[in-house]
């Protein structure tokens, strides 16, 4: 199924949380709009998100069975959100899905996936870990790239590199 | 058996465990514990540079807690500072044994960013054709460093006959052996020298009976199935449930391709052609979704990687192999999430960009990642021999499980 | 034959009086040992180096060709200089005296072993009644060293590597004992030379193996035994490369390492000169009764060298056929070992010497 019926059947099953659709648009000059290339998502409400993602999983016409990937991004440096990621693939219906979840920077936490998908464990470690988000439910949230005691969020646009680790200094 | 931890640390559960059949241990006067044992950062097994602490009874391991991070150089935080096309030779180093099919990945992203952008046709064969060549170079390694970890010091050595023809080629059409950052954004880096598709031709004919050679050393070598069968069953669900994807995937039984159900560049007319055969495991020495399994989907998408090329061969014409991109590339705004089929399963780049020459994001999905992740379900039950079949089976690469 | 060849070679050259009797013994013993030392350091030579070149060959490659010219041959001795001047590591924390006995014990049970082996009808070390059981009971032996080496080395891989070890050794030790009763059965000696003369009829082609339907079979399972007491691929768990780093050699290093290395081809060619004397015939081919009714006895030197000769170039074959295996085999998992060992190995030994002996007293 293209997006398009993709979000047609969510709408339908009223899938929980489901906000809005983005899809690539052209510029528009008079509407001083740049214009968007690329994939269409789906936004997602992240206190719904893994109702959201079991009625991916389970419905039939759907049937995304596989998490591919989880991350997150930091749209704009001096932003206030952080927008997590997921992309789901269906192996029979041979068809992906994009969703995006926003969260306040501030308190940057949001239902854990492993619920639903036990791919997502690994992926969320390394999400938490590199952008200081918290997954409530992770059964297991220790750093996994990352030593232990590391101090900071390296991929947030804000991150300042630190210039000594443990006493060894970078200067 | 849960391992507690604190802060990274392993501690030793309580005794008197409970066993997997139901029972409770029955602790003895004599005290023994389990030995915690440290497989890696260094270590002939692990493929890399990856640290697993096993704790083990004996040669049964009763537990299993990978620990990564020893390679990881910060891909995605440099592809936030790096200007695009600047970024192309990071994306040769996560998996550095399929480096072809990581450009290619990266270009596919980003070119799907840029709409207007074509990719001439001639560009679009070459680069199918080197990445799979460079599929066989990766699954030459899987199978003889496979055999390497079972203990068959031979085939490594066959393979490797063949990957250094492999290399050879590749240094001819772009200098380089091993990180090749030719496959750039908008074709390739250069046209092919004369003389060069004849070679890989020759190539082709060469490897297939090579290929018998292989299958009949270590394949179906009888104590090499008794050391692989029935050890590391991944069923169905798991596999799924876990994301796995690639040889991982097809190895129990699932038929599925991203070259084939969701093509991209040609492949959509090669399997139209028939060209595209996707081997998927059966079980044939044991059970389905076990190490031989994935072993040999690997060695038979050797062999079936070949038609594919022989279709490319035929089908290639002159003309640009560069498409009308500038010097510094400017990306307009969007977000991109595109997935290859990587020997080692679905390699994802998200890109996203906001008009300007450096992305704000650029996340890479490495199939060895996730591939990883079932090491700690996998592994304990099992010996301490069968452990190295099963990371051998999963033929990750420390590079993009780190990035 | 002569009691104590060496002996009576040095009395033959007419000592003067004032040497005492046992003065002269002692310096029989000592050229004696220093031969035999001299020897197996040359025969552990050649094999690394037979060993580098076969692999090589099997993988497609050369081996060594640089070091001395023709095809490498002294590169066994450029490694043993080599390893002679590493610098002698200990692990701290490791059982001192221990890790220093270990290899010495290894190799000086191997050598004591080789003691008994022949080197023709008229020239010996040691004749023993009991030849083969001596070459046995000094044979295990080494395991004692092996196992030392993996605690001494206080490392967990070292551990792993030496319990490995305990278990395959002792599990094949059944079947090797067992599996050599039948050509004894049928030849009816310990004696390693009384075992080659049995075998002299048939212009030298009376060898074990045709005397007697069960041992052929009781031969295959004396080589798998053999292979797993050596510790030789497939049933190389105790050094497994891949998965114990270097199991229990993994702390060893230098001339240490090398003393393991010397045991391990030494033991070889030992089960080979085993393997060749009970099974097939050792001094007897074809050849050797020629010689010997051309001149005449066994005393003669030219059969003495005849002798030598061949029985070296069988027990060099035995040796190139566990090269052969080593490079094409994997490995075997070690719970797959023991089971072979004693739910296969040893029942079918068990019937073989039953078989033989059943055939002994029928035919016989």
């Amino acid at each position: 199924m293209d997006f398009q019926a993709i979000h047609d059947r969510l709408r339908a099953i009223e899938a929980p949380g489901l906000q809005a659709a983005d899809e690539p648009r052209e510029p528009n000059k008079e509407k001083k709009d740049p214009g968007r290339s690329g994939n269409p998502f789906v936004t997602v409400d992240p206190a719904r998100i893994v109702e959201f993602l079991t009625v991916c999983r389970d419905d039939s016409k759907l049937d995304f069975r596989i998490l591919i990937d989880l991350t997150a991004t930091d749209p704009k440096a001096d932003g206030e959100e952080l927008s997590v990621l997921f992309e789901l693939l269906s192996i029979r219906k041979k068809h992906r899905l994009s969703i995006k979840a926003s969260i306040p920077k501030s308190d940057a936490s949001i239902q854990s996936a492993t619920a639903v998908y036990r791919a997502a464990q690994w992926h969320e470690r390394e999400c938490g870990e590199m952008y200081g988000i918290t997954f409530v439910g992770h059964p297991d949230p220790r750093n996994i790239l990352l030593p232990d005691d590391w101090v900071g969020y390296p991929l947030r646009k804000d991150y300042e590199f630190p210039t000594e680790y443990n006493g060894i200094s970078c200067e | 058996m849960t391992i507690e931890q604190q802060k990274g640390a392993l501690t030793l559960g309580s005794e008197g465990r409970v066993l997997p059949s139901g029972e409770r241990e029955f602790m003895m006067d004599v005290s023994t514990s389990d030995l915690e044992v440290n497989m890696g950062p260094q270590h002939p097994a692990t493929h890399g540079v990856m640290r697993i602490l096993l704790r083990t009874d004996g040669e049964l391991v009763t537990g299993a807690q990978p620990h990564l991070g020893y390679l990881h150089r910060c891909a995605e935080k440099i592809g936030e500072n790096v200007e695009w096309l600047q970024y192309l030779p990071y994306t040769d180093r996560y998996d550095y044994l399929a480096a072809m099919n990581n450009n290619l990945g990266y270009s596919l992203a980003v070119e799907a960013l840029m709409p207007g952008l074509e990719i001439p046709r001639r560009a679009t064969l070459i680069r199918t054709i080197c990445a799979e060549i460079n599929r066989i170079a990766s699954h030459l390694i899987a199978f003889g460093t496979y055999g390497l970890d079972i203990g068959a010091f031979t085939p490594f050595f066959y393979a490797f006959r063949e990957r250094e023809w492999i290399q050879a080629l590749f240094e001819k059409i772009c200098g380089a052996r091993l990180t090749y950052s030719y496959i750039r954004i908008g074709g390739v880096f250069n046209d092919a020298p004369p003389g060069w598709l004849q070679e890989v031709g020759h190539f082709c004919d060469v490897f297939e009976q090579k290929w018998q050679e292989y299958y009949d050393l270590l394949v179906v070598n009888h104590v090499f199935v008794k050391r692989t069968a029935d050890i590391g069953v991944i069923p169905e669900e798991m596999a799924l449930d876990f994301g796995l994807t690639g040889p991982m995937l097809r190895g129990s039984g699932v038929d599925f391709d991203l070259r084939r159900d969701m093509p991209y560049m040609v492949y959509k007319e090669i399997s139209d052609a028939g060209a595209l055969k996707v081997p998927i495991g059966r079980g044939e020495m044991g059970t389905l979704g076990d190490c031989w399994d994935r072993l040999f989907v690997r060695v038979q998408e050797m062999k079936e990687s070949l038609a594919v090329i022989r279709w490319c061969l035929d089908s290639i014409e002159p003309g640009p192999v560069l498409g009308d991109v500038p010097k510094v590339i400017k990306v307009p705004p969007g977000e991109a999430y595109v997935g290859i089929e990587n020997p080692r399963g679905e390699l994802g780049h998200y890109v996203s960009s906001d008009g300007g020459k450096v992305a704000t994001r650029c996340r890479v999905r490495g199939p060895s990642f996730t591939n990883l992740a079932v090491l700690e379900d996998m592994m304990p039950g099992t010996l301490l021999a069968d452990s190295v079949a099963i990371i051998g089976s999963t033929d990750i690469v420390v590079g993009e499980t780190d990035r | 034959m002569e009691d104590r060849p060496i002996l009576e070679i040095l009395r033959s050259f007419g000592p003067p009086e004032w040497v005492p009797e046992w003065a002269l013994w002692l310096t029989a013993a000592g050229i004696g040992v220093g031969m035999l030392v001299a020897f197996v350091s040359l025969l552990a030579l050649f094999s690394i180096w037979m060993e580098r070149k076969v692999a090589g060959h099997i993988q497609c490659r050369y081996g060594p060709m640089y070091a001395g010219g023709w095809h490498g041959w002294a590169q066994t001795i450029a490694d043993g200089v080599k390893l002679l001047l590493k610098e002698d590591i200990i692990p701290t924390g490791s059982d001192k005296p221990l890790f220093v006995l270990a290899p010495a014990i290894v190799l000086a049970s191997i050598f004591a072993a080789l003691v008994v082996m022949p080197v023709s009808y008229g020239f010996y070390f040691a004749e023993m009644d009991l030849g083969v059981f001596t070459i046995l009971a000094l044979g295990s032996t080494t395991t004692i060293g092996v196992i030392m080496a993996g605690w001494a080395s206080n490392s967990k891989w070292a551990i792993y590597g030496a319990m490995r070890e305990a278990a395959q050794v002792i599990a094949y030790e059944i079947p090797l004992g067992l599996s050599l009763l039948v050509p004894l059965m049928a030849l009816g000696t310990f004696s390693l030379l009384d075992a080659s003369s049995a075998q002299a009829g048939w212009y030298g082609m009376n060898w074990a193996v045709f005397q007697n339907p069960f041992v052929f079979p009781a031969f295959l399972i004396f080589a798998t035994a053999a292979l797993a007491e050596t510790k030789r691929a497939p049933f190389d768990l105790p050094e497994a490369e891949s998965e114990l780093v270097a199991g229990f050699l993994t702390e060893y290093s230098g001339i240490r390492w090398s003393f393991f290395f010397m045991e391990e081809y030494a033991a070889m060619f030992l089960m080979s000169v085993v393997g060749s004397i009970f099974f097939f015939g050792g001094f007897e081919t074809p050849i050797t009764a020629a010689a010997r009714s051309m001149f005449g006895s066994n005393d003669h030197l030219v059969v003495q060298l005849i002798c030598a000769l061949t029985l070296l170039l069988k027990s060099f074959f035995g040796v190139f056929l566990m090269m052969w295996l080593r490079w094409t085999l994997p490995r075997i998992r070690i719970d797959q070992v023991m089971t072979m060992g004693y739910k296969y190995l040893t029942p079918l030994s068990l019937l073989c010497v039953l078989g033989a002996a059943v055939w002994e007293l029928i035919i016989s």
